[in-house]
């Protein structure tokens, strides 16, 4: 067993008027994650301490902050990786309602905006197939668990959060790659639009923090490809 | 009977100017974006020569003169490290936009070019090959 150090950044709506910070001693070993501290923390040494998880295994995408600075899911990421004191502090770029919770509606709002669901005209009973390489045309860019992480790397969305942002561009990618959808023409005009694959500027960050490994900086400029040839093939149609 | 007033009082943080001097990576972006900055020395520098060759030999003499200040040619070198650094991230990026081949065959293939295009450049303008 470790001695780690914890540095908590504190935001009670109802007594602070900006965040502070609060240090916590927490026992650590080989297979104690940051999740664990953090429950440490609330179940023995303060309760009124406010965060999110479920899981505690990565599916679930709900215990995201930033540990040093980086956005990390909680569940992940484990002390034996760090030194005596861990730095951590709700997901940056959103509004924090307490502690470590933050508002996520922004970034909910911007996944709905790109109609995250196949759009066809299929009413058959018969399974709707589709070939392996149909498949592999998409499958990485379906592994989004909505952690939000890629929205607390992204400088942009922090400067202008109407940025749709990482996850829901990677997502209109992920259904207009889909050989059973036919909605391209319906999320086109969110990805021509301003705050649309064109607000990126290949920071890359948030392809390195992504828990699942999607590689959203690449299917959003990707999407500026197919939003430059949707483009060009507009300026032929009458 | 009162209405409840709600207890929320979100916190918006502020993404400040120096927000890019927060973390490595995106120090490394802004290097990457930054080495226009030299670029635009050398740019200048071309269309200075080509302003000289059209007035004539006298001109295009003192081009050359300025050419071989030791300065000009340290920011030069500058900007030609700096656009190396730059293809490099380029064409690691490519692969990942226009996924056409794997991606080290295309990385290698992208430096291959652009050795070539070099050596032909040096061929046909510098007669050192």
């Amino acid at each position: 067993m470790s001695e780690y150090q914890l540095l908590l950044q504190r935001y009670d709506p109802e007594h602070d008027n900006e965040p502070r910070q609060q240090r916590f001693t927490v026992q650590g070993e080989h297979t104690t994650s940051v999740l664990d501290a953090l429950l440490y923390v609330q179940q023995q040494l303060d309760p009124t301490l406010g965060l999110r998880w479920s899981c505690r295994m990565a599916i679930c995408g709900s215990c995201g902050i930033m540990v040093n600075g980086i956005p990390k899911l909680g569940c992940k990421t484990f002390l034996r990786d760090y030194h005596a004191e861990i730095l951590i502090e709700p997901l940056a770029h959103f509004a924090v309602e307490k502690d470590l919770i933050v508002d996520m509606t922004q970034f909910l709002a911007h996944l709905s905006a790109v109609k995250p669901y196949l759009i066809n005209d299929y009413s058959g009973t018969q399974p709707h197939k589709q070939t392996p390489a149909q498949l592999a045309k998409y499958q990485q860019f379906s592994n989004c668990i909505n952690c939000g992480l890629c929205y607390s790397a992204c400088p942009q969305f922090g400067l202008n959060p109407e940025f749709l942002g990482p996850a829901a561009i990677t997502l209109a990618q992920r259904y207009n790659l889909d050989s059973r959808d036919n909605g391209k023409a319906a999320r086109m005009p969110q990805l021509n639009a301003k705050n649309g694959a064109w607000g990126c500027t290949f920071v890359g960050f948030c392809s390195d923090v992504c828990p699942k490994q999607l590689d959203p900086a690449a299917a959003v400029n990707q999407a500026k490809v197919e939003s430059a040839k949707d483009f060009i093939i507009s300026m032929f149609k009458p | 009977m009162s209405t409840p007033v709600s207890a929320r009082k979100p916190y918006q943080p502020k993404l400040g100017r120096s927000w890019w001097l927060k973390h490595n990576y995106y120090r490394l972006y802004m290097l990457r974006e930054a080495t226009v900055l030299p670029l635009l020395f050398f740019l200048g520098c071309l269309l200075y020569g080509l302003y000289c060759l059209t007035q004539g030999a006298a001109h295009w003499q003192s081009f050359q003169l300025f050419m071989q200040q030791g300065w000009v040619i340290a920011l030069n070198l500058l900007a030609f490290a700096a656009s190396l650094f730059h293809a490099k991230t380029f064409f690691a990026l490519f692969p990942r936009v226009m996924p056409l081949a794997p991606a080290w065959l295309m990385i290698s293939g992208q430096w291959l070019a652009t050795l070539l295009v070099a050596a032909g450049l040096l061929l046909l303008f510098g007669g050192w090959l």
